[in-house]
This record gives structure tokens, C-alpha cells and sequence, in this order.
């Protein structure tokens, strides 16, 4: 009776995927914005969810939302610790902070100085369109990025040639911003293998219980044979 | 399920936690040596069945046992299912250590007020009475539990109380899942080792 029911059961479970519903959530510096992903550890990210920011305090510092891959871009303004909180519904929360001096290093960035500056001067059509491709990504085929080996992008008269034996600061912007780039999908992977279930895990728990249960069977017999 | 950390307000975690400690008190004192193999063994299969997910809309739910564990165990499942529910918590981060006595009281008092509805259809009826009363008493433990949850997360604000009706829909195809699993599973202990449901209880009061 209960093998064919294990059986169906053991049918029906097997073509899905075994899902753990632990929310992950990670921020980091992107150039003058704070980046930040929120998901499910079996990788679904969080679509479409609103993330509210706030002070260490509680009170709030703004809003913003996730994309369809779960990513989120928040600019900082003040020096303080954010925290950044996103309700998945159903008893999952994400909250994840970033630390005072992680957000005063994004405030003091080369980016966010250029985002600043292109922000004040509106008139400054080349320099607002490096300080947008320093700081927002933009393409990179727009990134300065041969300019220290003499190819200088026709017209971009703005792009300091200063930095032909090092990088500029838009520059080293540019190569983070790849590295950041390369990174995420790595950084990902290992959230989610962080997050799996494996067998070891799941037969050491049996073993735990074998043992906390045993340990009580040994209590309760001592008790019994003194009594 | 399980609701994690800092999704409930703090009324709710501490009040949760002092329900949870009398309960498992009242659960310790009902565990006697003879019911401590038959709780080892539904507090192992608490913690694997909660491991296997099963993708429902937007959330996941997954089997519970706990029916079948407040059927078998009266009282005594609290400190069962609250052992599963602790490693769960160390082990893969479910739920989380501030809500554990939430998420005890969530599990265990639908798995006792299970016991003592549906004792009376076990203890007394035939192998196929006890197999009806043993599939109410596991769909009935799911559909206390998914209250239990909703009632939890609605305590904690009025945003949840979508979140919650949610919860509560998501749990019908686990009903029925669990409602079959206890039925099979007392019809075989009926059959097997008839004796289980009376002599780990004592006499029927």
C-alpha cells in the first residue's frame, strides 16, 4: 500500500526542480551607484520587486526596484550606512547593508565626481557623455579604453591623453566596471553553490538527530533504572 | 514554509518563543522511553521531507509530516519537530534562529490539536477507519499549519495579508499530498504493529 504511493510520489517530485526558498542578497560599488542583486538561492532572481532604502536608523533614504534579473542600481547621496530592504511576499525578506565606508568610497569615486560635475554642468556634452560611460556603463565600445595606446576616439577631444604611460581615472572606471562585469556571474555561481543542499549536509542532519535522540534514550534509561 | 528572519515583528518572533518553549516543556515531559525511537525516526523524516521543494507560483512549499508525527506522538512532537526545524536552521539557513520558536508553534500545535481530533478514529476503528482518520488528521495538520503561517505573517502587518492568502492557497495540492501519505502510512501501521497508536499513548481518555 504505502510502496506504490512512495512510488507515485517519487514520480510526480522527480522532473522538478528542488527548490530552497532562502533569499540571498548582495550590494556592491558600481562607479557612483550602488549595485545590488536580491534572489532566490536556487537562482530565480527577484523580478520587478521594490527594494526601500534606509538608514541604519530606519528612516528612509529612498526607493528603487529590481529589474527582470533581479538587479537593482541605487545613487547614494549621503555618507551614511545603507541598508536595502526587499519584501518577496510570503515570509521572504531580503535585507543586506552596506557600510558607511563603502558608501563614502562610491561618494569620493572618480565616477561619481565626473557624474557630479557632467550633474552641474549640463552643457558639457563630451564630458557628460564620459562621465555617463564611466559611471552608467553605457557601450563599451564608447570606453576610452585604447586611449593609452595612441587610438584616441576621433571627436572625444575631452578624453584626457594624460595617461599614456598609466590609466586614467575614467579609464580605471571602465576596466572595473568590466571586471564587475565578469564577476557577476561567477559571484552568482557561488551564492547558489554556497546555498545547495548536498547529501553530506542532509546525512550529517540525520545524524544529528540519531545522536540527540540517543542521547535522550541514554538520559531516560538511566532515569528509569535508578527509579 | 518556514518564515525567515526579519519578517515578522518583534510581538510576534518573542511571543512565538515563549508558546514554543511551553510546548516543547509539555512535549519533553510526554516523551517516554518508548516514544523516543518512534520520535527519532519522525523528526528525521520531518527534516528530510521539508528539503524536498516543490515550485508553486511565485513561492515553493514542501511536505511537513508533522500529521502523521502528532498522530503518533501527541504532545511529544514538539520536541521532535523542533530538533528538524534546528537544523534546518543551522544547517541550510531555513527559516533562521530568531523565528525558530515561531516556526515550532506553526509545525508542532497543528501536529497536537491533529492528535487529539483524530485519536479516537485511530485508536478504535478499523485498519480502513484508521486510514480515513489518518489522511483528515494529515491534510487537516497542513491546513493548521498554512493558518498558523498566515495568521503569524497577518500579526505582523496588513501588507501581508495578500502574502498570507497566498500561503494558504499554495498549501492545497500539499494537503492532499500529505493527506494521502498518513493515510497509507496508518493503514500500514495498523496493519503491521497494531499496537503503535495505543501503547505509545497510553489508554484512550
Amino acid at each position: 500500500m504505502i510502496r506504490p504511493v512512495f512510488l507515485t510520489l517519487a514520480l510526480v517530485l522527480a522532473p522538478l526542480p528542488a527548490l530552497a526558498h532562502k533569499v540571498i542578497a548582495a550590494v556592491y560599488a558600481d562607479g557612483a551607484l550602488i549595485e545590488g542583486e536580491v534572489g532566490f538561492s536556487n537562482g530565480d532572481m527577484a523580478a520587478d520587486a521594490t527594494v526601500a532604502v534606509s538608514d541604519p536608523e530606519g528612516n528612509p533614504l529612498g526607493e528603487t526596484a529590481t529589474d527582470a534579473d533581479g538587479m537593482f542600481t541605487f545613487r547614494p547621496s549621503v555618507a551614511v550606512a545603507h541598508v536595502f530592504h526587499a519584501d518577496l511576499g510570503a515570509g521572504h525578506v531580503a535585507e543586506v547593508t552596506m557600510s558607511a565606508e563603502d558608501v563614502a568610497a562610491i561618494l569620493d569615486s572618480p565616477a561619481a565626481r565626473a557624474a557630479a560635475e557632467a550633474a552641474a554642468d549640463t552643457g558639457g556634452i563630451p564630458g557628460a557623455g564620459q562621465a555617463e560611460a564611466a559611471s552608467d556603463g553605457g557601450n563599451p565600445s564608447t570606453f576610452p579604453l585604447d586611449a593609452a595606446s595612441g587610438t584616441a576616439a576621433v571627436g572625444s577631444s575631452a578624453v584626457p591623453l594624460t595617461a599614456a604611460p598609466g590609466l586614467s581615472d575614467a579609464d580605471k572606471a571602465a576596466v572595473a566596471k568590466i571586471v564587475r562585469d565578469e564577476m557577476r556571474p561567477l559571484r552568482r555561481e557561488i551564492a547558489a553553490y554556497r546555498e545547495k543542499n548536498d547529501l553530506q549536509s542532509i546525512l550529517g542532519g540525520i545524524g544529528y538527530i540519531v545522536g540527540i535522540f540517543g542521547l535522550g534514550f541514554y538520559v531516560a534509561a538511566r532515569r528509569r533504572m535508578k527509579g | 514554509m518556514h518564515i525567515v528572519d526579519g519578517a515578522l515583528a518583534a510581538p510576534v518572533v518573542i511571543g512565538g518563543a515563549v508558546l514554543a518553549a511551553g510546548g516543547l516543556a509539555r512535549g519533553l515531559r510526554d516523551l517516554t522511553l518508548e516514544k523516543i525511537p518512534a520520535a527519532g525516526m519522525l523528526s528525521a523524516s520531518f527534516f528530510v521531507a521539508s528539503l524536498i521543494h516543490v515550485p508553486i507560483g511565485p513561492s515553493s512549499v514542501h511536505l511537513i509530516l508533522n500529521g502523521l508525527a502528532g498522530l503518533v506522538l501527541g504532545w511529544a512532537a514538539f520536541p521532535a519537530l523542533f530538533v528538524g526545524l534546528l537544523l534546518q536552521a543551522v544547517f541550510f539557513g531555513f527559516g533562521g534562529l530568531t523565528v525558530l520558536g515561531v516556526n515550532t508553534l506553526d509545525i508542532a500545535l497543528p501536529a497536537v490539536i491533529v492528535h487529539y481530533i483524530c485519536r479516537h478514529g485511530i485508536a478504535t476503528g478499523s485498519p480502513r477507519i484508521a486510514a480515513i482518520w489518518g489522511g483528515i488528521g494529515g491534510a487537516l495538520a497542513i491546513a493548521l499549519t498554512a493558518a498558523c503561517v498566515a495568521l503569524a505573517l497577518a500579526l505582523s502587518g496588513a501588507a501581508f495579508i495578500p502574502a498570507a492568502k497566498l500561503v494558504l492557497l499554495a498549501h492545497v495540492p500539499v494537503m492532499a499530498i500529505e493527506g494521502l501519505l498518513s493515510a497509507a502510512a496508518v493503514y500500514l501501521a495498523i496493519q503491521v504493529k497494531p499496537d503503535l497508536f495505543l501503547s505509545l499513548q497510553g489508554p484512550v481518555r
